[in-house]
């Protein structure tokens, strides 16, 4: 997350890259075969969905930035109510660049929130969720096991498809069975952890605590470090 | 210790009651069986025990219900852990935590118990659920019945008062259930435990039970012995079946009570010789197949053959590697050694319109395979995709299964409905082989009748082959000629389904029990062995 606020600070391509490289290392180098370690290559592929459609989107809707043209593309006239928005028209290499590193920002959000599930399984960290943002963490459940659930019904969806003869199912027949069936997966874990009782009691208790080493202030430390330097970079 | 006083439960979405004016209350130590058909209100019933439902899945709740003097309408579903445990239909889907221990300290964490208190709880149900030895595991690599006692022992370690269980053995092998219920059974004796179980399997089950819940899908229910109850009910196990056919004067639950009753009857008879089915060509042959994941080996050199219009059965333990021999046939999965083929083409080639039209395979979950927005869509497009003429697939669909609303989203069938669909629109292809995997999960017994008839006419009339895994030994007893038996991805027996079911205990079905020595496997088997002597 540190490292998510760094990379929005610097607002810089670079940075950006960079940032993914690394959670790409650390994800081929620590991630256990787990069922949710798929979930780091599920978020990089969503992030170049995104890009393609956000650049696209980006060169032809918009105020237009003056510079080098690359190519032009006929402008849709529109009613002069809705003025200082342009459909079309001459498409500069600036433009395309600012698009494209949009882009990538959020593309590094994603992934960063691709690598924190892989590495570490849901449960672990629900485990640590305090008790006291209770309604928060159900919420929590259903959000950080949606992800890694989507990825595991995806694949067998698509398994299924292709007993069907279906080998290149549409991403539509997919989507509809793969959310209904992550979120039910999702409200069930909810539910057995509500009738477990999950957040009665204010306080609770460690089995096994997981102690706070010296290495885990280090890692907390240099995310602050590099939030404190992105800022001061960009001041 | 739990009260239903005039009970009404109604989803706001659906018009149907699912429970009407329903009152009755269960004893301390008590062992109480639900029953009824799929989709009757099994799962809501036990859900309202603890409060799931209504707090957590809505609906309106009339009359009042109370666990040990607590109204449940009043307190939220954690408020009852430490008095109610429940465990779910699929247990892998509750599991909070990663490996056994933390899943099995989970709820006492929640209640803030002292560790030391939580250690000694934890071990107790270690060495009580047989679960020692996998006490770092991680669960998703579990079986399905190691996945089950440790759903069981996390809601045991709460030392709740009553435990509710939805369908605790659908998953498992004969064995492994045979664990759990007799389990149950100590700890209803031993610690006065209240268990209340929903499940279809009734020949399980059966014996352990003190009263039944009989919910009859009009909302109506009733509540009363075993005994009473099976004496005229439709869902009933086969050895109540066979007192019936044979005419006893009382139904007898367990096979010894049957045994005494029904000697005469043993003395009589042809013996059954099933005639052994003329082998026509080879339609799926595997030779040398071995998987393996990492370093687990989940096949060993398989060889394997099975014939034109044989029906043949796949059993053997929790993760003795069915599915994965299911899946390396029909070319999901590429064998690390070894090939397979299915009417000479090799699995891994199978593609398109050519796999479709050569093997039909259902999955465990036979809800993967639909995608349509509503029954009659997921029709056309299984008539579209095999090119028959349209309404053909609809038209198999309401063969089997006549009430179906074509409207309806898949989704939202029953279970049993569900498979019917998956089927129809798998036939619609008239494939050379149907590859099913667990077919019987979930489904009761009316359902369970269907698929038996409808796989006997595919394969007799077709001359098309069928292979099932499956724990369900009844099922096999009605169905398979043959049956192979898997063990550690060994085969270890291979043989027509009477050698095979009748030479071990365990794996016999009830009918068998009853009659051993004599070489009968189902009521219709024996009730023609008697009409042959008249």
């Amino acid at each position: 997350m540190l490292i998510v606020g760094a990379v929005l600070a610097t607002n810089n391509a670079w940075v950006a890259g960079l940032a993914i490289a690394v959670a790409a290392i650390s994800v081929l180098k620590f991630a256990e075969k787990a069922p949710w370690s798929k979930s780091f290559w599920f978020s990089l592929k969503l992030g170049a969905f995104i890009l393609v459609i956000r650049t696209f989107v980006g060169v032809l809707i918009g105020v237009p930035i003056p510079g080098t043209a690359l190519f032009s593309v006929p402008i849709l006239p529109l009613p002069n109510w809705i003025a200082g928005i342009r459909i079309g028209g001459v498409v500069t290499q600036e433009r395309l660049l600012s698009s494209i590193h949009e882009g990538l920002i959020i593309i590094t959000v994603i992934a960063m929130f691709g690598a924190a599930v892989s590495l570490t399984s849901p449960h672990k960290l629900l485990r640590i969720t305090p008790v006291v943002i209770y309604e928060f963490g159900v919420a929590t459940v259903i959000a950080t096991s949606a992800l890694p659930q989507l990825v595991l019904s995806a694949s067998r969806i698509r398994r299924a498809r292709a007993l069907r003869g279906d080998e290149k199912p549409s991403w539509r027949s997919i989507a509809i069975p793969l959310l209904e069936d992550s979120l039910s997966r999702s409200l069930e874990l909810a539910a057995a952890m509500d009738s477990r009782g999950y957040g009665i009691s204010r306080k609770r208790s460690r089995y096994r605590p997981i102690p706070w080493q010296i290495l885990d202030s280090f890692v907390v430390a240099s995310g602050l470090i590099s939030i404190a330097l992105a800022l001061a970079v960009t001041q | 210790m739990i009260n239903f006083s005039n009970v009404s439960l109604i989803y706001p979405t659906s018009t149907k009651t699912i429970l009407e004016d329903l009152s009755f209350s269960i004893m301390e130590g008590e062992l109480v069986l639900i029953i009824g058909s799929t989709g009757t209100g099994k799962s809501s019933l036990l859900k309202l025990i603890n409060g799931l439902v209504p707090h957590h899945t809505g609906g309106i709740l009339a009359g009042d219900i109370t666990v040990d003097g607590i109204s449940t309408k009043l307190v939220r579903p954690g408020e009852l852990s430490h008095l109610v445990g429940i465990v779910g239909q699929n247990p892998s889907q509750g599991f909070v935590t990663d490996t056994v221990e933390e899943e099995l300290a989970f709820g006492m964490e929640a209640q803030n118990l002292a560790p030391d208190l939580m250690r000694k709880r934890v071990e107790e149900i270690l060495d009580l659920m047989a679960l020692a030895h996998l006490r770092d595991r991680n669960i998703s690599t579990l079986s399905g019945g190691e996945q089950q006692r440790v759903a069981i022992g996390s809601a045991l370690v709460m030392h709740p008062k009553i435990l509710v269980l939805d369908e605790p053995t659908s998953a498992l092998d004969p064995i492994a259930a045979e664990e759990v219920l007799s389990i149950l059974h100590r700890l209803v004796h031993d610690l006065s435990l209240t268990v209340i179980i929903a499940e279809h399997r009734l020949e399980r089950v059966i014996g352990f039970a003190d009263r039944i819940i009989h919910i009859s899908g009009d909302g109506n229910a009733k509540i009363d012995t075993p005994e009473v109850i099976l004496k005229d009910s439709a869902i009933a196990p086969p050895i109540v079946h066979l007192a019936r056919a044979l005419g006893l004067s009382e139904v007898g639950l367990s096979v010894r009570d049957v045994r005494r009753a029904s000697e005469k009857f043993r003395n009589v008879g042809e013996d059954l010789e099933r005639a052994p089915i003329e082998s026509g060509e080879v339609i799926v042959s595997a030779s040398d197949l071995t998987l393996k994941y990492g370093s687990s080996v989940a096949l060993k050199s398989l060889n394997l053959s099975i014939h034109a219009g044989e029906i043949v059965a796949l059993m053997g333990r929790n993760g003795a590697g069915k599915s994965s021999l299911l899946t390396t046939l029909v070319g999901l999965q590429k064998p690390s050694t070894g090939n397979s083929t299915i009417c000479n083409t090799p699995s891994m080639l199978l593609k398109g319109k050519v796999r479709r039209e050569i093997v039909g395979f259902i999955p465990q979950e036979p809800s993967d395979l639909l995608y349509g927005q509503s029954v009659l869509g997921e029709c056309q497009q299984a008539d579209k995709d095999n090119q028959v003429p349209s309404g053909t697939t609809l038209a198999l669909l309401q063969r089997i299964v006549p009430s179906v609303d074509e409207q309806t989203h898949p989704r939202d069938l029953s279970e049993g409905q569900r498979l019917a669909l998956a089927l129809s629109v798998v036939l619609s292809a008239q494939p050379q082989v149907l590859i099913l995997d667990e077919p019987t999960r979930g489904l009761d017994y009316q359902s369970k009748a269907l698929l038996i008839t409808l796989l006997q006419n595919f394969s007799r009339e077709l001359g098309r082959s069928v292979l099932i895994a499956t724990h369900d030994v009844e099922l096999v007893a009605e169905l398979a000629d043959r049956v192979i038996f898997l063990s550690e991805g060994e085969i270890v027996a291979d043989g027509p389904t009477l050698d095979i079911l009748l030479s071990s205990p365990a794996f016999a079905p009830q009918v068998s029990k009853v009659m051993s020595p004599r070489r009968w496997l189902t009521v219709s088997d024996v009730v023609a062995a008697m009409e042959n002597e008249k």
